[in-house]
């Protein structure tokens, strides 16, 4: 693929709002992950979850980002998004105190994505139809339940009217938003999109991954540590950065993408080396770099056992022992449709001094200069990005 | 830019499972609308919608199969299965990394989160059955397409709401001419569901009855269900293993209203936009268009914008204009596949399929509707057009094979 130049990012997560936070945050992955873990949740009442484990976007006030009108019947999700959207373009230099300044509206869009989109807004009008009258849902709140509604609202807000996708692939998604936005971008369907996604937690994903047997919360075993957050990269071609004079953050210079089905058909869960291999390759092939140029992973190792060591195995396939592979779900947790666009934004802060990790396998790296970012679905499905440092 | 065909094509609809009936049933202005049976409507103020009738999981795959998918995914891998027998793909042909898997929805497979969310609400979380949460999701439906087809390439869910369906086949072509994959399986898929009809009832954007596009007294649109697939080939591709082209997959437009979460732009900017990317990025003029598929809904609010819109578009120019959301409800998600599948069957017949229900065209749809009965006439270039909640709007070019002008490239 032609480079996609990375000009600016914007990022709400659990161990800081803004870039610059974030950056800041990931110089010490210890004292992050404290921050992110480190309180009680506030979005999970104990009376219905008990005891819970969970990074939250802690003391979030999108009013103070985007002022106290018009929010009232945005959900959390939408709200994370569009603060995340709103710093990203700021950070791009594509907007300045709300208004366009180096693009017009009509060539700019957003490719993000979501595994679950908003639960807490479904389970809102659930409880009004189920215990009192379905006549009482609340209209204002209903487009909330449909999957693409905040990214909606996102191009609303921001006046983006260029293509507006959403993607919905599950732990992968937004790492195959960068094909959307690649695609449009070479169909000059746009000259700039907010490449990424969100995730935000909720009683119902909370009691659904507890049910699963897949939370790590009583300490006594491996398992996912619920996290969530919004993070978005201004994206665009190389050429349209520099016409416009934005500086590069980092390049993101080749995807892949694979699935794998079970061999044992009665499952539906499973994890697949196979697939992490062939979306490496791929995403290799597609950047036109050999695997010895690439100095570190950002893995999505978020603690299932079975899916980590499919990941670590695929990516040993493709890099052998000597590549150093960092699993940041570990500072700010899992944040399912929302991860690649966390870890793009991780390897973004690498790439700009923060400390590769925290590193699983393999030692730090003396020089980074590209970095593979990959996603493992539940359902064999895998994707991954190859990101370079801008020369 | 390189060609990309359509092979194969399959359907499950509110007027018929299978192109046959599908095809059929629209040229004799069937209507799907009929009282819900799928949940209980009493408490709300309309009660009919387009259900898929008599649809059985079991007569489209295995038992295994069918014990793994909900009702969503279950109509996707039928339509799926028609598409690819009608296409002749071998599983050899299919079952490779080269084939992709690109679906459209609006949310997948919502009665199980339902059912999820009910069990939870009445019962407490231990009452929530384990099995069903691993069957929600709305990325399940290419993985389960991936999984009863072999393929191994790349899966992909697309929810644009209405548009969803034009979203997933213009990507699924994208990645072809990209050479991102040689075949793709693609369209998108809906079901009907408690909550998606109780919250379009408190918007009161559904109609009692019938559904009246272009009507003056329309009075809203009604609910469908169903899907849409095609298999879609590279012309390398379907040229090597001997395949018959059905309809080639022209440009397509995509724009963002960014104006309201539920209304489409006054003026019709976004929309206009689309359906001039879809023309030009085909290489076409408006001259070159026999037939626009609308979006139709028989809403107040979208009808006479897209009436103008497509005015704007072929000025004098009378272009004949179906709705056959006039039969089929809205599909949501899954209405612009369904669609497709029908201007693919257009171009195939060049028969234009009739908006039912049009008793008093509106003034404000100045429009060459065609009305009442199917209508014989030119069909080589075919517009679908879907302008989506959310303000997304996407409209695909269809054309008969060997009619889009070679654009360059492999």
């Amino acid at each position: 693929m032609e480079p996609i130049a990375i000009t600016g990012l914007g990022v709400a997560s659990p161990i800081g709002i803004g870039y610059p936070a974030w950056r800041e945050a990931l110089r010490d992955h210890t004292a992050a992950q404290r921050r992110a873990f480190g309180r009680v949740s506030t979005v999970l009442d104990p009376e219905k979850v008990g005891h819970a484990k969970a990074a939250e976007v802690w003391d979030f006030d999108a009013s103070a980002f985007l002022g106290a009108k018009g929010l009232r019947n945005f959900d959390r999700l939408t709200k994370h998004m569009i603060v995340a959207a709103k710093l990203a373009l700021e950070h791009g230099g594509v907007k300045k105190d709300g208004e366009f300044i180096s693009l017009d509206p009509g060539r700019a869009g957003i490719c993000s994505s979501t595994a679950y989109g908003s639960l807490d807004a479904i389970t809102e009008l659930n409880l009004v139809a189920e215990l009192e009258d379905p006549r009482y849902i609340n209209p204002a709140r209903f487009p909330n339940t449909v999957v693409n509604a905040a990214a909606g609202y996102v191009s609303i807000w921001e006046n983006l009217r260029a293509p507006n996708v959403t993607i919905v692939d599950g732990n992968c998604g937004a790492l195959d938003a960068v094909l959307s936005c690649e695609t449009h971008l070479a169909h000059r369907r746009a000259d700039l999109f907010l490449v990424g996604g969100a995730e935000v937690l909720s009683e119902a994903l909370y009691l659904a991954f507890r049910k699963l047997g897949a939370l790590a919360d009583d300490g006594t075993r491996g398992g996912l540590c619920l996290g969530e957050g919004a993070a978005y990269l201004c994206a665009e071609r190389l050429d349209h950065a520099a016409g416009r004079g934005a500086p590069v953050l980092a390049l993101v210079a080749g995807y892949g993408t694979a699935f794998e089905p079970p061999s044992n058909r009665a499952i539906l869960v499973h994890a697949s080396p196979q697939s992490v291999r062939r979306a490496i390759e791929e995403a290799l092939l597609d950047a036109g770099v050999s695997a010895s140029d690439v100095d570190a992973v950002c893995s999505s190792v978020g603690g299932l056992d079975e899916m980590d060591s499919a990941e670590l195995s695929g990516i040993g396939q493709v890099l052998g022992d000597r590549v150093p592979v960092a699993a940041p779900k570990r500072i700010y947790g899992e944040c399912f449709g929302a991860w690649g666009a966390m870890g793009m934004a991780s390897a973004v802060a690498w790439f700009d001094g923060a400390p590769v990790g925290p590193i699983v396998k393999g030692e730090p790296p003396r020089e980074l200069r590209t970095v593979v970012v990959t996603a493992v679905g539940f359902y064999g499905n895998v994707s991954a990005v190859v990101m370079r440092k801008s020369s | 830019m390189g060609r990309v065909f359509v092979t194969g094509i399959g359907v499950v609809s509110p007027v018929g499972i299978g192109c046959r009936e599908f095809g059929q049933a629209l040229l004799d202005g069937t209507t799907g609308a009929a009282e819900v049976t799928l949940f209980d409507t009493a408490g709300l103020d309309r009660h009919v919608a387009c259900e898929v009738k008599g649809f059985r999981a079991r007569d489209h795959m295995s038992a295994l199969e069918a014990r793994h998918v909900g009702r969503c995914s279950a109509m996707a891998i039928a339509a799926t299965r028609m598409a690819v027998e009608q296409s002749r793909l071998t599983s050899e042909q299919l079952a490779h990394d080269r084939s992709a898997v690109i679906v459209g929805t609006t949310m997948g497979e919502a009665n199980i989160l339902g059912e999820l969310e009910s069990a939870w609400i009445h019962e407490g979380a231990e009452a929530v059955g384990l099995s069903k949460i691993a069957r929600y999701g709305t990325t399940l439906i290419p993985i389960h397409i991936a999984r009863s087809f072999g393929t191994r390439g790349m899966v992909q869910t697309l929810p644009a709401a209405c548009a969803a369906g034009n979203y997933a086949i213009g990507f699924a072509a994208d990645q072809l001419r990209a050479g991102r994959a040689d075949v793709a399986i693609t369209g998108a898929s809906e079901i009907l569901e408690k909550l998606e009809f109780a919250g379009f009832a408190r918007l009161s954007a559904m109609a009692p009855e019938r559904c009246q596009p272009f009507d003056r007294d329309r009075r809203g649109l009604l609910l469908g269900e169903g899907a849409g697939m095609m298999v879609l080939e590279t012309e390398a591709h379907m040229v090597r293993r001997g395949g018959v082209p059905l309809a080639e997959v022209g440009g397509y437009g995509l724009a963002c209203d960014a104006h309201h979460i539920t209304r489409p732009h006054p003026e019709g900017e976004g929309s206009a936009h689309a359906m001039r990317q879809a023309i030009l990025t085909s290489g076409l003029t408006p001259d070159d268009v026999d037939f626009v598929n609308a979006h139709g809904t028989g809403t107040h609010a979208n009808d006479p914008i897209e009436s103008r819109v497509i005015n704007q578009i072929f000025g004098s120019r009378r272009v004949p204009v179906t709705s056959i959301k006039s039969m089929v409800g809205h599909c949501m998600g899954a209405s612009s596949a369904v669609e497709a599948v029908s201007c693919v069957l257009t171009i195939g017949s060049g028969t234009y399929p009739p908006t039912i229900n049009l008793d008093n065209q509106d003034p404000e749809c100045d429009l060459n509707i065609v009305t009442g009965v199917a209508r014989a006439g030119r069909a080589r270039v075919v517009l679908n057009n879907a302008l989506a909640f959310g303000g997304y709007d996407a409209v695909l070019t269809l054309a008969q094979p060997g009619v889009l002008p070679d654009q360059g490239g492999s």
